[in-house]
């Protein structure tokens, strides 16, 4: 008896070590490099746990920009690391061994939209601002930098409204349209004056604009706001079964997506 | 009986009161629509008086503050009138060469100081003068009235549209279309910006549809057996392609080929997504593994951005004077983040390759030409565009600059013979 004892409690004492042994471990981020241009969970933890220690004075969005880079970079310096900004099994282990992590606080506070930052060596509770401040909520979506969030949205909504019903192709057409009228000298030079601008979009003078987009939609506007144009520089389309003005016929026309004329 | 006496008079009388209700404020609304456009059109026409006096003065000076001052008026009234008319319910083919217009005239005169010979300046602005005046007055007959702000939507829409209004908007559109022949043509680089930007420079030969199938099928393996059809593109276009549509097992998209030389102007396909991401290393090997077997060997990397369901990874065009980077010729990828599949390549501004000039370098002490707290932590050699549309050689800086405790980092694009700064731009 006092053998199994013996032998259970050395069991015991091996499987509290080997778990010790990984709290130390990177588990806690997934496997995966984090580089500039990255986002996500891990992201958000990489910018904690450099904020834990001083390295991180941006704010935790989940987004790997400049700041989490520039930040890296001198952990990596200080810590005799190769200096790259890329955050691999080895600079994941050291930081994960060298800060702290508090995942609930971080993650129900971006849930919030609330404004806080994650130092060591002050309560986390006051660190988070007083009464109802909050931010608005990111939707943790990277658009080139000419872009905003908010241009996102507001295309997202548009590109719904005027082409839910087409192949995705259509969808990624029609927003690219109204991204060459920003760069065309004869129209509005922003994303909401071209789509408000009087008469432009059947969606706005019906309504539908204001309809929840869909992620396709949204996904369709990120590629053509990456460069994709399957319009070919368009910067009209109709559809030949609805359209009423004489005019849209005498523009040059490129090619037809789904129920559109896209052209000149 | 009574009962339902009872309750048709209620309905009758709530029906009423609702459609009552509706209809004052659909009337309300209305109301201050037509207010806004009222003082809109109000706007634009003291604005073009204006504007027409901005342009008179400048015929006044030769070159100084005067002159100056009166060049930042055109350039501002024009604008302003610009957002006027783009907030106005006008007719579309008015609208866009009116606001052609207006945008030529400003950015002429903004720029004018720097480009162009003073006489010349006068010239145009002489006639520029004589065609707003001319504008001017007929765009008084047009809406003469409409800034009383009491019609009703249809009216306006009646006085508006070029096809239902009394007053001749096409005519006016066609003037202002002469007067923007006329008055400023396009230049030399813009002309040539265009015909790079049709692609209508490219002297390859043509390639038939079987080849730019062909083409399809030997870059993108995996979705090019179920083509559903090839089109050519319609003769609008400014250069002729090929589309090809294609749905092949999960993956829907399609491509664009020129005829000329059966370059890829773009490739998309959508197919549902899964779970997981692969590490940004190996989809970048991938990625770059597919660049060179498809023979776009002359590019680097230049940025990623992850998203939901995929990567969009940027490369840039490398030439070979100074082995400086082609900022306009670049290649984008779009690659799933699962497995990191091709999903998007788009080669339209790559295919376009810009024409490059030598240029002389010359070195710039950074830490002169910074403030002190600016840190240069990396420099190259870039070739971008100018506000001019010409391609410069430019040093490219990565600076950064320590802002109430952040660190704010940027991107100057400095031109290499006369230190002029082309672009700054401040990175995420």
């Amino acid at each position: 008896m006092n053998k199994t004892m013996r032998t259970m409690l050395i069991g015991l004492l091996f499987f509290v070590g080997i778990q010790l042994s990984l709290s130390t471990d990177t588990h806690a981020f997934t496997d995966r490099g984090l580089a500039k241009g990255t986002k996500g969970d891990d992201v958000i933890e990489l910018q904690a746990r450099l904020q834990y220690i001083g390295f991180f004075k941006g704010k935790i969005d989940g987004n790997f920009g400049s700041q989490t880079y520039w930040a890296l970079r001198e952990f990596q310096e200080k810590y005799g690391m190769p200096v790259d900004g890329i955050a691999g099994t080895k600079t994941k282990k050291k930081l994960t061994s060298v800060s702290s992590y508090d995942k609930k606080f971080v993650m129900d506070n971006i849930k919030a939209g609330k404004e806080f930052t994650h130092y060591g060596g002050k309560p986390l509770t006051s660190q988070v601002k007083g009464g109802s401040t909050t931010t608005k909520p990111s939707t943790n979506t990277q658009v080139p930098s000419k872009y905003s969030e908010d241009d996102l949205k507001l295309l997202a909504n548009a590109v719904y409204g005027e082409s839910r019903g087409e192949p995705y192709e259509g969808q990624v057409a029609v927003a690219a349209v109204i991204l060459n009228r920003i760069e065309h000298p004869d129209f509005p030079n922003t994303v909401g004056g071209v789509i408000f601008q009087p008469g432009a979009f059947t969606a706005v003078s019906d309504g539908q604009i204001w309809l929840e987009p869909n992620e396709r939609a949204k996904e369709a506007v990120i590629d053509a706001m990456n460069g994709w144009d399957p319009s070919e520089n368009a910067i009209y389309y109709f559809n030949p079964i609805t359209a009423t003005s004489k005019w849209i016929w005498s523009r040059p026309q490129i090619k037809k997506i789904g129920l559109h004329i896209f052209c000149n | 009986m009574k009962k339902l006496v009872f309750l048709a008079v209620f309905a009758i009388v709530a029906l009423s009161a609702y459609s009552y209700m509706t209809a004052t404020q659909n009337k309300d609304l209305q109301n201050a629509l037509s207010v806004q456009y009222a003082k809109n059109i109000s706007d634009a026409s003291s604005k073009l008086q204006e504007l027409d006096e901005a342009v008179k003065k400048t015929l006044l000076f030769n070159q100084g503050e005067g002159d100056l001052e009166a060049r930042e008026d055109i350039w501002r009234l024009s604008s302003d009138i610009q957002q006027s008319v783009a907030s106005l319910p006008l007719d579309q083919q008015f609208s866009t060469t009116w606001m052609n217009y207006l945008g030529r005239l400003g950015k002429f005169s903004k720029e004018g100081d720097e480009r162009t010979d003073p006489k010349e300046f006068h010239k145009v602005m002489d006639r520029a003068s004589q065609n707003i005046q001319s504008l001017s007055e007929q765009w008084s007959v047009a809406t003469a009235d409409m800034a009383s702000g009491n019609l009703s939507m249809a009216e306006w829409q009646e006085r508006l549209d070029g096809e239902k209004a009394s007053f001749d908007w096409n005519g006016l559109s066609a003037s202002i279309q002469q007067y923007t022949e006329s008055d400023f043509p396009l230049t030399a680089s813009e002309s040539d910006a265009l015909k790079k930007k049709e692609l209508k420079h490219i002297k390859d030969p043509a390639v038939t549809k079987e080849e730019a199938l062909t083409k399809f099928k030997k870059l993108f393996p995996d979705v090019s057996n179920q083509v559903i059809d090839t089109t050519e593109s319609k003769p609008g276009a400014a250069y002729p392609f090929y589309h090809i549509r294609f749905a092949d097992n999960d993956s829907v998209g399609y491509i664009d080929i020129t005829k000329k030389g059966g370059h890829i102007l773009s490739f998309l396909t959508e197919r549902p997504t899964g779970a997981g991401t692969m590490d940004i290393d190996k989809v970048r090997t991938s990625v770059e593994t597919f660049l060179k077997d498809s023979g776009y060997t002359d590019v680097v990397f230049e940025e990623v951005r992850e998203n939901d369901t995929a990567f969009h990874l940027v490369y840039t065009r490398v030439e070979k004077m100074h082995r400086a980077k082609v900022l306009s010729d670049t290649i984008q990828i779009k690659a799933a983040k699962e497995d990191g599949r091709i999903l998007g390549l788009n080669a339209a501004e790559y295919i376009r390759k810009e024409q490059l000039k030598d240029q002389p370098i010359i070195t710039i002490d950074w830490k002169t030409f910074f403030h002190k707290n600016v840190k240069v932590n990396k420099q190259e050699l870039v070739y971008v565009e100018n506000e001019h549309g010409i391609q410069r050689l430019a040093y490219a800086l990565t600076v950064t600059l320590e802002e109430n405790g952040e660190i704010g980092t940027y991107i100057v694009l400095v031109d290499t013979e006369t230190k002029a700064v082309i672009k700054t731009e401040k990175q995420p």
